[in-house]
């Protein structure tokens, strides 16, 4: 038996020089190792014998077996490396694995959040279905205020006690202002977020469903130049560090003084442009100091603080970054436009 | 409003150098938004002036005329309509190509066969008045060849302001105020008033009296409505066109010149900003020969007809000029058509009148009527304004039509205030606000300049407001320093971050959840999120058998499709199934956005907290849509799974006793997560989907965000366990059961059987005819786990205990295969 063993030891150890081709190789594997192998066979048969040849055998078939398995795995790795008919397209894509897509608005607003929050605003919340009160009487626009002509609005079919129409579709996110001020009261840092309604025929340029954020600052001596501060900060997180801002005046009943907020057309930098009209900048703000009037409302000491707001739209933002100039791909829902983000 | 950069320069000596864009740009950063700035002469770009040579009759039709046109280089041939050309006249040519301010497009045309190169112009055509009885025939100073813009004098430069920007400024209607704002931003001075107009009120009285002498009345009946009538009566006027000069000056302000009473009213209102009218004095007359004003509010029903030809329906909250007998304009908007200048005329009373902002702007928007006058009045103009205005038109009769004398006494029916102050303000407080110290001169400086006569005293500054920014736009210290800073110029302050103290933060949860969300959704399930709009309509609603009774609608709706208030994500969800269906196969989109319910819900309506707004909500909105109706089922419930494991919150499904009713009836579960239902997965109906056009099938899911945040913040489970000690044995167990047997009961009985009993995972699910038919086969990994190596025997035993409970409770055979 232990001749068996070392002249089969020896046959395989022989032949296996001779080997140069992996598929040989696996047949001769087979041939020896296999299931119904050469080697199998002889250790197969070691079960028939007595205890003590079982002991001393067993162990020398098993060292062979050991010897020979390794011989065979050597083997087959210096075949595997030098094999060379196979080859591998390492540009072949990748598997494919489904991805999702976040709206674009969402990233942009989601991006503006975390700037706010990392310079310590609060992010308030207010409905969308909004009293005329909180939209516009706590903003300074009485009834028939030809303010209102600035902002067409949708108006709810309910009517109050004096027969009006008290409530709307909120027009902009100012209408958190004031419920913001009741809540939190001041100093106040905060931004509200959020969709707003306009009634008014959509086209290309024009939807009466769009985003807004809102921001407002209220301290005991927030004044205008912080104002620019704040925006020109905002500015230059959103269109990179070279922007500057702008401001103009411009009529907003709960801010006095109101201005306009301009920043360097991101596209021409400030040369002129098809984009910004060839002016050189882009109307992205309207801002200005709190009206002592929304103060009030808000109970807030007008006397004590003082304060600034902005707010601007998303949509245009993201429009004017992606260069899309269709303002209601935001709302059709067209996957062709949303997995693009 | 349309600026002429000339009659800028009437009251404001500009310096040559200055550019119109320099203007214009100033005008932008300083005080309105200039949109557009253009030269008064590229109006008539293409339009030259032309010799008729030769005229001929047409020869296929009787109406037209051919001529022939030299027009210095070349000779045109037009065909022309109008009776009134012969050779040697001078005309005016629009070649091909030009476009006429009237927006006409000359294009090369064959008019009945003939070709025409160009058109000869009446004055209509080329916005120079209503004349469109002939071409209009130049003068002699007119050269062939040369633009037309040059014989028309046409130096004057437009510049476009946005209305919009002056909704807050009654000064700024009119030339006189701009050029009031450009003498301060400019640091120039400005023409006072009292040099253009010489006249005071008294001496209108006093001149020479006309022939005719008026007994002229006014009587206000509603001093709130109109809180100053003023009117005079002058004669002998003879209507005829208005000079060149004042022709020019309107055109160039976008108006077009009518008559010379009419266009002295005009040219007031967009001189000073004061809207004028004037009437036939002939017409007013009542029928007892009086001419009596009475400034009256309307009656139910009366009916008059504007200058428009158009009937207006009025009622009792609009205002109205009258006499005794009829009305005869409605005040502030718009005059009647009874006692209209015409040419007759010869007889006129000037109004110069106040009315009421509030009045004015409901009037004419219930009119749908609005007019110069109306933008005016509706932005609260200074009372003070009618006199200087009535001083004028009296000053510009006399000098338009020399023989015009004064015919009445004037009225003047006043009752207002105007609250000019004066202003304290600490320069401190200023500097507070501003952020910047200004220095005093400079301020004193600017509000002078426009107008607020302003002192400095100690450490305070006194500011009177003028009258004409007295009415509603200047009232409060922050008004100055608006009015300081703009002129100042904004470019200028310093730019500073605030300083603020460290505050705790105050979270928003909810926007923390639905970020969360959104992150969830748009990974591993790779869902793409869409927003869509909060509206519905009746059709669609319909379409889901969905009674739409309940719905909070809007009164103005822009479509009909877009009438009412979502109370769910899904029938919006459900179109964009058909936006997509042709290109995708199969797709999933959510969508997180507010509800709308009329119940009211938790959010106060006023700041007294008297009244509650309508109950809204954010929810969170998922469908699915693909072809196996059973395969997305099952996905989209495993999308809600993966959302709530992220969450780290339990869910599980449950039957639904309430079914949709847009539903199909089978595919219906509600989402549970401890025992707080949190929403439903439902698919939709096949038949209803092919009602609305959907070619796939579709099963939604919608959660309340407001529930599942109170439960991520009281539920979440966010804990480690101690990895195991012990070794678990994992055994695999499959049975037949009746098909009508719960998931959720066997799983609860597994779980039950025994304390080892780890995780139970279901890896197969089988319904065939092998097993018969109302049964279904569930195959199980079941896991045991102790507080030490359980033995195979032990694991043996509690599989065959397992089995057998599963027998008695849910008569569950072994599956032997």
């Amino acid at each position: 038996m232990n001749e068996k063993l070392q002249k089969i030891k020896q046959e395989v150890i022989d032949n296996l020089n001779k080997i140069r081709d992996m598929n040989v190789l696996r047949d001769f594997e087979t041939k020896i190792m296999g299931r119904k192998g050469e080697l199998t066979e002889i250790l197969r048969g070691i079960s028939a014998m007595s205890d003590e040849d079982k002991k001393n055998i067993g162990r020398l078939a098993n060292d062979v077996k050991m010897e020979l398995s390794a011989k065979f795995e050597e083997l087959k790795d210096v075949l595997g490396k030098t094999k060379s008919d196979a080859i591998i397209d390492v540009t072949l894509p990748g598997e494919k694995l489904p991805q999702g897509h976040l709206h674009p608005i969402t990233i942009i607003q989601n991006d503006l959040e975390d700037f706010f929050t990392s310079l310590g605003f609060v992010i308030a919340d207010g409905p969308e279905l909004e009293s005329d009160y909180y939209n516009f009487e706590a903003l300074n626009i009485p009834p028939h205020h030809p303010a209102r002509d600035m902002q067409d609005t949708f108006y709810i079919d309910s009517k109050n006690k004096e027969g009006e129409y008290d409530m709307v579709m909120r027009t902009h996110t100012s209408n958190v202002q004031v419920r913001a001020m009741q809540k939190f009261g001041a100093p106040l840092k905060c931004i509200m977020p959020g969709k707003c309604y306009r009634s008014e025929a959509t086209d290309v340029r024009h939807e009466h469903t769009f985003y807004q954020i809102e921001g407002l600052m209220i301290g005991e001596d927030i004044n205008m130049s912080h104002l620019k501060g704040v925006l020109e900060a905002t500015a230059k997180h959103l269109y990179g560090p070279d922007t500057k801002v702008r401001l103009r005046p411009k009529f907003y009943p709960f801010v006095e003084p109101g201005v306009n907020g301009e920043v360097t057309c991101f596209l021409c930098k400030g040369a002129g442009c098809r984009l910004c009209k060839n002016t050189g900048w882009l109307e992205v703000f309207g801002a200005g100091m709190t009206h002592p009037n929304v103060l009030r409302a808000g109970g807030i000491d007008p006397e004590k603080y003082q304060g600034f707001a902005f707010g601007f739209g998303l949509n245009r933002l993201v429009m004017g970054s992606y260069g899309i100039e269709d303002i209601r791909l935001f709302n059709s829902g067209d996957l062709r436009f949303l997995t693009q983000f | 409003m349309n600026l002429s950069l000339n009659w800028l320069k009437d009251y404001v000596n500009i310096h040559k150098k200055t550019t119109a864009e320099e203007i214009g740009k100033m005008l932008s950063l300083r005080t309105v938004e200039v949109e557009k700035i253009t030269n008064e002469g590229d109006k008539f770009n293409g339009v030259i002036v032309g010799k008729i040579l030769e005229v001929a009759k047409h020869p296929n039709a009787d109406r037209l005329q051919l001529a022939k046109v030299n027009i210095g280089d070349r000779v045109l041939d037009i065909v022309c309509g109008a009776p009134n050309i012969a050779p040697g006249q001078l005309v005016p040519v629009a070649m091909v190509g030009a476009i006429l301010p009237n927006g006409m497009e000359i294009k090369e045309a064959e008019v009945r066969g003939v070709k025409s190169s160009g058109m000869l112009c009446a004055a209509d055509e080329i916005g120079l008045g209503t004349d469109h009885s002939g071409i209009m025939i130049l003068g002699k100073k007119a050269k062939v060849g040369k633009p037309f813009a040059e014989y028309l004098d046409l130096d004057d430069i437009v510049l476009e302001v946005d209305n919009k920007s002056l909704s807050n400024r009654p000064d700024l209607w009119g030339h006189y105020g701009m050029a009031r704002e450009i003498s301060a931003i400019f640091n120039l001075k400005l023409k006072p008033l009292n040099e253009m107009i010489v006249g005071k009120l008294e001496d209108i009285a006093k001149a020479e009296r006309g022939p005719v002498w008026l007994d002229l009345k006014v009587k206000v009946e509603n001093q709130e409505l109109c809180p100053r009538y003023m009117a005079v009566a002058m004669t002998g006027v003879k209507i005829a066109d208005s000079p060149e000069w004042m022709k020019k000056r309107l055109s160039a302000a976008g108006m077009r010149p009518i008559n010379n009473i009419v266009d002295i009213t005009n040219y007031i209102m967009l001189e000073l900003g004061q809207p004028m009218h004037a009437f036939d004095a002939s017409l007013v007359k009542n029928s007892k020969n009086e001419h009596r004003i009475i400034v009256r509010q309307a009656k139910k029903g009366e009916v008059m007809e504007t200058l428009d030809k158009e009937k207006r329906n009025l009622d009792p909250e609009m205002l109205l000029i009258a006499n005794e007998e009829k009305a005869l304009a409605i005040a502030g908007v718009m005059g009647g058509a009874n006692s209209e200048i015409n040419p007759t005329t010869d007889t006129i009373i000037i109004e110069s009148a106040n009315f009421n902002p509030t009045s004015i702007r409901k009037t004419s928007g219930k009119l749908s009527l609005r007019t110069e006058s109306s933008v005016r009045y509706e932005k609260s103009l200074d009372p003070n304004l009618c006199e200087t205005a009535l001083l004028r038109a009296v000053d510009l009769v006399k000098a338009i039509c020399p023989g015009a004398k004064t015919a009445s006494e004037y009225s003047d029916i006043s009752n207002f205030v105007t609250k000019t102050g004066p202003l304290e303000i600490e320069a401190a407080w200023l500097a507070k606000k501003i952020g910047n110290k200004l220095p005093a001169r400079e301020i004193v400086k600017i509000l002078n300049n426009l107008g607020f006569a302003t002192e400095h005293i100690g450490h305070k500054f006194i500011v009177n407001i003028p009258t004409w920014r007295a009415t509603k736009d200047v009232s409060i210290a922050e008004d100055i320093v608006e009015e300081i800073t703009r002129i100042y110029g904004y470019e200028n302050l310093e730019t500073t971050m605030p300083k603020v103290e460290m505050e705790e933060p105050e979270k928003n949860e909810e926007r923390i959840l639905e970020r969360k969300i959104k992150d969830i959704l748009t990974g591993t399930p790779a869902l793409c999120e869409v927003y869509n709009y909060s509206f519905v309509g009746d059709d669609q609603l319909k379409k889901l058998n969905i009674d739409s009774a309940g719905y909070v609608r809007l009164v103005n709706p822009i479509a009909s499709h877009q009438t009412m208030l979502r109370q769910s994500l899904v029938p919006n969800l459900l179109g964009n199934i058909r936006a997509n269906q042709a290109r995708y196969d199969s797709f999933g989109l959510f969508e997180i956005g507010s509800i709308f319910m009329s119940a009211p819900g938790d959010i106060n309506k006023n700041s007294q907290k008297t009244e509650l707004l309508p109950y809204q909500e954010k929810h969170l909105g998922i469908i699915l849509a693909g072809n196996n109706d059973k395969e997305i089922f099952a996905r989209a419930k495993g999308v809600v799974e993966h959302l709530f494991a992220s969450l780290k919150l339990p869910a599980y499904f449950k039957e639904k006793d309430m079914k949709p009713v847009w539903s199909d009836g089978r595919m219906v579960a509600k989402i549970m997560s401890g025992a707080t239902e949190l929403g439903m997965v439902v698919k939709l109906d096949s038949q209803l989907a092919k009602r609305q056009g959907l070619k796939k099938e579709a099963v939604m899911a919608e959660i309340g965000l407001k529930n599942l945040l109170v439960l991520y913040k009281t539920a979440r489970k966010e804990s480690y366990e101690a990895l195991e000690k012990y070794p678990s044995a994992t055994r695999d167990l499959a049975f037949v059961v009746d098909a009508k047997i719960l998931y959720n009961d066997i799983k609860d009985a597994i779980a039950g059987s025994n304390p080892s009993v780890k995780d139970i995972e279901l890896f197969d699910v089988y319904e065939g005819d092998k097993l018969g038919s109302g049964k279904k086969s569930l195959a199980f990994h079941i896991t045991y786990q102790a507080d030490r190596t359980l033995t195979n025997e032990e694991v043996e035993t509690f599989q065959k205990d397992l089995m057998k409970k599963l027998e008695e409770k849910f008569e569950a055979k072994l599956r032997d295969f």
